[in-house]
């Protein structure tokens, strides 16, 4: 296993499987100050406001308790495990284990696939070609594109922005459809295994430049609309710094593994993670629009691929991890394998953290502020409440 | 600058498809009809004595080649249509235990290659004001009730409505929230195209 048990080191990704994961170690210590969340007392003249479970205006169901003397927010609790999923996922098969991880998080498919079989690969000691691992950053920077655009449409909507958030929704639809000529499923369902990543390269590079000129169009144009910045700038302002993903690059922290896993080739591309000191909403939004256009830079950078010989399978035990840079921050998967099933499994969600984040940077902001905010952090709770057994 | 997105919307012209009046311009493979007749392994069950249920298929494509996409969307059995909705037809979104991708391809009707407003289908945030409740996702405990609840409090006559292989069968992941002989109408994949949920949304309004 490349990954180490042991004493705290590096940054901190999350807790799960009962440890901590740090970007260069596994251990049973928590970081320093990571406990230190903030609980807020009711004082009089506050009252609470429950939001969600259910409602529309919500992308999935989540438990939103706001404290509030009227307008201003004083303290935010959001609960991810109304619908919490339990996933048999202990004495499966790869295979079979395989269909059930890539819909942990639908939307996240290729990011939550794909470190768990590079953490299969890594315990069976399966290795990958140059041609494999040039088609997983493709999966990976298209995905990373559909959601940033996904997150920006959505921040868009609250502003009653009513062209951008359909020209966002057209752009991210186009690249569904790339996606799906490209792999056969729109989410990249059924397209991995072990050794293996089928996608049809021919064609990316002509519709993402389309594609591109269109966002710079609109990305820029946002930029500079004082109405719309005013509702992004300052709002949900982040103090510390367990963060992860478009999060904490627009704190100013450099997180990323795409710089620092190792795993897959980004050395040999032109990517470079966009950092920002806002630390607020717009630092979040232009974040994620420069990512969308250094991701189709990447993609432009991999040359053509071709098809891979599939099912590189190997039986055998072992113990494997494997982190990635999935578009809501570093996604880690951990497995242990006897006989070809899997004895032991989980994963750390880069949603924990941010999720921490967004609850520390709502208070002292008022109501309109929420979903602006809340949209911001991308935050998908179906990666978060979900129990592996 | 709102003279901009105005100039904006007009100069990007009209991006809207003519489906369901006119075939998908860019119809997905996975899902769509499958065509096939052995009786190769189906992790769902989905294939049983050479029959293929589309409701409990997740379109993981394990049976190919045996079965074959074929591209036709119309994936989707309506079992009781409510014609008084042809003129608005306002659906209330469920997430029971979904995975996100069901949730955000009912969104994706709602964008410019879609339209769904054009058919007179909205999206409403509240079930009070819903003709019908799309159920997404496989049961969840503490949802229950959020379920029950959405669908009491939703005014007569009501639709119900299941959204991908989990909420009509449990697909892979668990157990349906409701019985199937419970859903007026059926939208199969994993996630459904958006295609098919136009148009089975569209049928059932009685169109
Ligand atoms: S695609 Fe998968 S779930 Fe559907 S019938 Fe084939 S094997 Fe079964
Ligand atoms: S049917 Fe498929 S896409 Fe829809 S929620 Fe279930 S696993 Fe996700």
């Amino acid at each position: 296993m490349h990954y180490k048990f042991g004493e705290p080191a590096g940054r901190y990704l999350g807790p799960g499987g009962g440890y901590h994961v740090y970007s260069g170690s596994i251990s049973e210590a928590a970081p320093q100050g990571y406990g230190d969340i903030h609980v807020h007392k009711m004082a009089a003249g506050e009252f609470n406001f429950q939001y969600g479970p259910s409602t529309g205006g919500l992308m999935e169901s989540v438990g939103i308790s706001l404290t509030t003397p009227g307008e201003l927010i004083n303290s935010v609790g959001v609960d991810p495990y109304f619908k919490a999923r339990e996933l048999k996922l202990k004495g499966q098969g790869i295979e079979t284990a395989l269909l059930m991880v890539e819909r942990i998080n639908g939307f996240h498919a290729a990011s939550n696939s794909l470190a768990f079989l590079m953490a299969v690969e890594d315990a069976l000691g399966i290795e990958t070609s140059e041609e494999v691992q040039k088609a997983r950053i493709l999966q990976l920077e298209l995905e990373r594109i559909r959601s940033n655009l996904e997150v920006m449409k959505r921040m868009c909507e609250p502003a009653g922005f009513g062209v951008p958030t359909n020209q966002l929704g057209y752009l991210r639809e186009k690249v569904s459809r790339i996606i799906s000529s490209a792999s056969g499923h729109r989410f990249f369902f059924g397209v991995n295994a072990p050794g293996y990543a089928s996608i049809a390269y021919s064609g990316i590079n002509e519709k993402l430049n389309v594609a591109r000129q269109e966002f710079e169009r609109i990305f820029y144009a946002l930029l500079e609309s004082k109405i719309f910045l005013n509702r992004l700038q300052n709002n949900g302002v982040t103090k510390d710094q367990f963060l992860s993903g478009p999060a904490a690059r627009a704190s100013g922290l450099r997180y990323d593994s795409r710089l620092d896993s190792g795993l897959l080739p980004y050395g040999d591309t032109p990517f470079f993670p966009a950092v920002r000191e806002e630390k607020d909403c717009f630092g979040r939004f232009s974040v994620r629009g420069e990512e969308i256009l250094n991701s189709i830079d990447i993609i432009a950078s991999l040359g053509n691929l071709r098809e891979t010989d599939r099912h590189v399978s190997k039986a055998g035990d072992g113990e494997g991890c494997a982190r990635l840079e999935s578009p809501q921050g570093d996604i880690f998967y951990y497995v242990k394998i006897r006989d070809g099933k899997l004895e032991d499994i989980w994963h750390v969600s880069p949603g924990v953290l941010n999720v921490r984040a967004f609850q520390e940077s709502m208070k002292g902001n008022i109501f309109t502020d929420f979903h602006f905010n809340w949209e911001s952090f991308g935050i998908w709770i179906s990666e978060i409440g979900v129990v592996i057994r | 600058m709102s003279n901009f997105w105005f100039g904006e919307g007009l100069r990007k012209g009209r991006k809207t498809e003519k489906f369901p009046l006119a075939p998908p311009e860019e119809p997905p493979l996975w899902p769509s009809y499958l065509d096939g007749n052995a009786e190769p392994y189906c992790p769902t069950e989905a294939i049983k004595e050479g029959m293929w249920d589309p409701g409990r298929c997740i379109f993981c494509r394990l049976c190919e080649p045996q079965y074959k996409p074929t591209g036709k969307q119309g994936i989707f059995q309506v079992r009781k249509t409510q014609p008084l909705l042809k003129k608005s037809f306002y659906i209330y979104k469920l997430d029971s235990g979904a995975c996100g991708a069901c949730n955000v391809e009912l969104g994706t009707i709602f964008d410019p290659q879609y339209d769904a407003n054009r058919l007179n289908i909205f999206m409403t945030n509240t079930p009070r004001h819903a003709d019908a409740i799309v159920v997404m996702g496989v049961q969840t405990e503490r949802m229950k009730e959020a379920l029950k609840n959405a669908y009491e409090a939703m005014p007569e006559p009501k639709l119900i409505i299941s959204l991908g292989a989990c909420a009509i069968s449990g697909g892979i992941i668990g157990k349906s929230p409701m019985e199937r002989e419970q859903y007026h109408v059926e939208i199969a994949g994993c996630p459904p195209s958006p295609y098919t949920i136009l148009e089975a949304l569209s049928r059932a309004r009685g169109v």
